[in-house]
């Protein structure tokens, strides 16, 4: 009986384990289905919190679209990428905090950087000649603090705190609103790639139905982003933007996931702003001085 | 729980001598030598791996953490059935039995794992090395599969009776170059046998030379 019972168990199989193009090319499918976003996929994960993307769809049609994703993406130049996977190891803990975690998400570069202390810059693609000034003279005190500068690789601010991120021999992340294949804008491409190359790029967006359908839909994947790079840093820090920008989703996400949210002090001197105003009185602090900033998040580490 | 992962055509240009038949499994990935972040993967790992010139500093400690840690992750990841029927095998580390470094750490992971899922474990140290390497992971010279082979012999005390399944165990697939050599002599000797590599970590090749290198 011992033996039927043995031989019923796969020897081959000791556990079950994630095959990372499997899970890539199921994880696709699912996003190439009518109506697909990060919140009808995330619910499907959270009523089942043990499955796999494997174990939603059939597993002929995910290893086509893994061939396909795999041929775009080398089509485009990308020789080298990874992916994080929930349930597999080195998919980080924090990103469940957001309201639609992501089952998977890839990367290019040194992953353990998200393991360093992260904090986010992130604000308007049309800043004022200040703003990006304070964008700078931030992002360089906080590498001298050791602070990972973490943004969006957009136009603006996101660009002035990676650049001098790099510039200062600081560490970088960008958490990008295009496939990992492709940058926007398009002159940021160099600035991508070596930040892909000798730092952390890391991308949600599903390669396959990026493609599929036109800018209008894509991008959604913006704001979606700036909810990930919240979950992924211990604080937001906002430099400079607009009522209706697209930051303030992160500044939503900050506050929603526990994360400290923090608002230059030139957003509030903006009269034409309402934002700013009703932040603060939701949690977020107004940042006269930066030590304020690193103040704040080492008590919160002392905690 | 972390589960394991599959080394699939994702990966495989990472590891040499792994080819796509191989079926192996890892728990954690990184890139070793980013010294400067303290990733819990390179932790855990390096930890796992201090050599016993160490034995009696205040770090020692973090060892025995480690070896725990390895053991309950292997243990909640693998199934119960299959570790009941498997041999559990440790690919041998670099120094041989008879060398006062030698580290037996694998071999104390794999005998936690039964114990801890409550099952009865098939732990064998069946694979032995007849010299003494250099660690691995300190040396910039990678010995090939070859080389290996040339070094290793199944230690006929442990082979009987014949394992039908055989989990190769080791801390860090890079290369392959030691579980092709450990596969290749069991294979040889055990015909028709099953062999799945398991390893705590796997090392990732990154795009370029890492050049602001670690700070500790």
């Amino acid at each position: 009986m011992v033996q039927a019972t043995l031989s019923l168990h796969n020897p081959e199989s000791p556990a079950k384990s994630i095959s990372p193009l499997r899970e890539l090319g199921a994880y696709e499918l699912l996003w190439a289905q009518r109506g697909a976003s990060f919140k009808n996929i995330a619910e499907r994960f959270a009523a089942a919190p043990e499955l796999l993307p494997s174990d939603l769809v059939d597993e002929k049609e995910a290893r086509e679209v893994a061939d396909e994703v795999l041929a775009i993406l080398t089509k485009k130049g990308v020789k080298k990428f990874g992916v994080r996977i929930h349930g597999a190891g080195e998919y980080p803990g924090k990103l469940r905090e957001a309201m639609h975690p992501v089952e998977l998400l890839y990367y290019r570069g040194i992953w353990e950087l998200v393991e360093t202390p992260c904090v986010a810059i992130v604000g308007t693609r049309r800043p004022s000649d200040g703003g990006v000034e304070d964008a700078r003279a931030l992002t360089a005190f906080l590498v001298k603090e050791k602070w990972t500068i973490v943004s969006g690789l957009a136009d603006g601010i996101d660009t002035a705190a990676h650049t001098t991120a790099i510039q200062q021999e600081g560490k970088t992340i960008a958490v990008i609103g295009t496939p990992i294949c492709d940058a926007y804008p398009s002159a940021n491409t160099e600035l991508q790639e070596k930040i892909a190359r000798e730092f952390l790029l890391v991308s949600q967006v599903p390669v396959k139905r990026y493609y599929m359908q036109d800018w209008k839909l894509n991008r959604f994947f913006f704001p979606a982003r700036n909810v990930t790079m919240s979950a992924l840093t211990d604080a937001t820090i906002i430099v400079e933007a607009g009522n209706t920008s697209g930051t303030l989703v992160q500044a939503r996400a900050a506050l929603h996931q526990g994360r400290k949210l923090f608002i230059l002090d030139r957003c509030f001197r903006n009269p034409d702003l309402t934002w700013p105003h009703s932040y603060l009185q939701r949690g977020a602090i107004r940042v006269r001085d930066f030590s304020q900033i690193t103040d704040t998040l080492k008590s919160a580490q002392a905690k | 729980m972390l589960k394991l992962s599959k080394v699939d055509g994702l990966h495989l240009p990472d590891h040499y001598y792994l080819t796509p038949s191989d079926n192996c499994l890892f728990l954690r990935e990184y890139v070793p030598g980013v010294g400067f972040s303290g990733g819990e993967t390179n932790n855990l790992i390096s930890n796992f791996k201090k050599g016993l010139d160490r034995k009696g500093r205040p770090e020692w400690r973090y060892k025995a953490v480690a070896i725990k840690q390895i053991a309950q992750e292997l243990a909640k990841a693998l199934n119960t059935e299959w570790v009941s029927m498997a041999t559990l095998v440790p690919i041998p580390p670099s120094k041989t039995k008879h060398n006062q470094l030698y580290d037996d750490r694998m071999t104390q992971v794999l005998h936690q794992i039964p114990t801890l899922q409550g099952v009865n474990g098939d732990v064998r140290e069946l694979i032995v090395q007849t010299a003494d390497m250099p660690a691995a992971h300190t040396s910039d010279t990678r010995p090939s599969p070859d080389e290996m082979r040339a070094h290793y012999i199944i230690d006929n005390a442990s082979a009987d009776p014949a394992p039908r399944v055989v989990g190769l165990f080791d801390d860090l697939l890079t290369t392959g170059a030691h579980f092709r050599a450990a596969a290749d002599l069991v294979i040889e000797r055990f015909s028709g046998i099953t062999i799945i590599g398991i390893f705590v970590a796997r090392r990732i090749i990154p795009e370029i030379e890492i050049e602001w290198g670690p700070e500790s």
